[in-house]
């Protein structure tokens, strides 16, 4: 019987093996094609692919361009229109590419023998901190100095400042260690516990067959461990494009936060 | 409980870098940066196809739509009211066209009515005329035949009173008895 590895899935695997490049001042770094990068450029020629072929601006559109517009549609008035408003039409392309680059890494993940990327905490907080450093950009950028207001909060009485402008400060910190961490811990939940339970249905059933009697009964628990992988792997789904929804969504919290800084939030 | 694993994986990568603490793979800080730089790289230009191509081109075509669709509705009521302008128009020449034809009609009527007015009072005139000229031909016939019976009388008379007398009356005679 095979070992239980339920993290064996997330291992890097190099495929393409190439020289380490040397970067002043970080060292060597090892950029090889691992299963991880493979991951991440197929995600981006599906979505290169996937749009190249729907926003070819029919006025009457065909599915697949429906499809591209009603995606466009919920990041562009969903996402960036309802919670930036006017001013985050800028960000539009950033939302978007974010939006789709996590919802479709999420989506290969779900696929047998296919890598989650978003389970590599190395991505989600590289795009965390992506995220972060446009905002700090973004924010210096509109309201110059103006950007501390963002840790005063508004109609508060002075001697409250004290305690409040350092929790704020620290909860905009925090922002990019919980914006990876929730990508990152609920792809790799999900992942764990979808193959704790694909292993107990073969795992419970092997061992029913194997010794026969009354260890039969373990295949009462292989039917249930079945029917528990059908259900989470329905939630997922659901999970993997929320995630990219939330993802997304958050930013454009943050986004709004330093934009609408002048209009009080 | 998978740490053989990551531990077999360290040493595969050769790696040096310090364990976390669940011995997650994703821990294993050796495998950070090639992540972190083809990341950042394949972001970059899915970012950039975003911006150049694919943002523009979907947000054309669906403004595109709408001003196609406001446009086509702008024009179907412009269109509908420029029919309704017309019918309108229509009808109020219609309308014109039939006071005109009433005006027409009702003149004519006017005029034949005064017309044969006129005709008629001509014959009218004619025939009072033509009848005075009658009564008095009329007039004169039995004045004359009056008068001629008369003479009717007094030759009837005298051959009378010659047959009855046998001797003929005096003119004066005869006279005096017609005329009693």
């Amino acid at each position: 019987m095979a070992a239980i590895e339920p993290m064996h899935q997330f291992m890097i695997q190099k495929i393409v093996d190439l020289p380490p490049v040397m970067v002043p001042g970080l060292g060597a770094i090892d950029l090889s094609i691992t299963n991880s990068v493979f991951t991440m450029m197929m995600a981006a020629t599906i979505i290169t692919v996937f749009f190249l072929f729907s926003s070819r601006g029919a006025v009457v559109p065909g599915r697949m361009q429906a499809l591209a517009e009603t995606v466009y549609d919920l990041v562009d008035k969903g996402l960036t229109g309802s919670m930036i408003g006017d001013r985050g039409r800028p960000f539009l392309p950033f939302i978007f590419t974010l939006f789709s680059f996590v919802a479709v890494l999420d989506l290969i993940g779900m696929f047998p023998e296919q890598f989650a990327v978003t389970a590599q905490l190395a991505v989600t907080a590289t795009l965390a901190l992506l995220t972060f450093f446009i905002v700090l950009v973004v924010g210096f950028a509109k309201n110059g100095l103006g950007f501390f207001k963002l840790f005063v909060p508004s109609g508060v009485a002075w001697p409250m400042l004290f305690i409040l402008v350092p929790i704020e400060f620290i909860s905009f910190l925090v922002r990019p260690v919980t914006l990876a961490m929730r990508l990152f811990g609920n792809i790799i939940g999900g992942h764990v516990v979808m193959y704790m339970f694909g292993s107990f249905v073969v795992g419970l059933g092997g061992f029913a067959i194997a010794n026969g009697g009354l260890a039969y009964l373990g295949l009462v628990g292989s039917a249930l461990s079945l029917s528990m992988v059908i259900a989470l792997m329905a939630l997922e789904f659901i999970v993997a494009f929320l995630q990219a929804f939330v993802f997304a969504a958050l930013t454009c919290t943050y986004l709004s936060d330093v934009v609408n800084l002048d209009h009080g939030h | 409980m998978a740490e053989p694993v990551t531990e077999a994986a360290h040493a595969a990568a050769g790696a040096a870098a310090e364990h976390g603490s669940g011995g997650l793979p994703q821990f294993d800080l050796a495998q950070w940066p090639g992540q972190m730089v083809w990341m950042l790289i394949i972001f970059g230009i899915l970012y950039f196809l975003f911006s150049k191509v694919f943002v523009p081109k979907l947000g054309n075509t669906i403004s595109a739509r709408e001003d196609r669709i406001s446009g086509d509705i702008a024009a179907a009521r412009k269109m509908k009211e420029e029919s309704e302008a017309q019918a309108a128009a229509v009808a109020q020449e219609v309308a014109q066209a039939r006071a005109q034809a009433q005006k027409l009609a009702g003149d004519a009527k006017a005029k034949a009515k005064a017309e044969s007015a006129v005709r008629q009072a001509e014959e009218e005139a004619k025939l009072a005329k033509s009848l005075a000229a009658a009564e008095v031909r009329i007039f004169e016939a039995r004045d004359k035949a009056l008068s001629q019976v008369s003479g009717i009388a007094s030759d009837t008379a005298e051959a009378i009173v010659a047959k009855l007398t046998g001797k003929a009356a005096t003119a004066a005679e005869l006279k005096a008895a017609v005329t009693a």
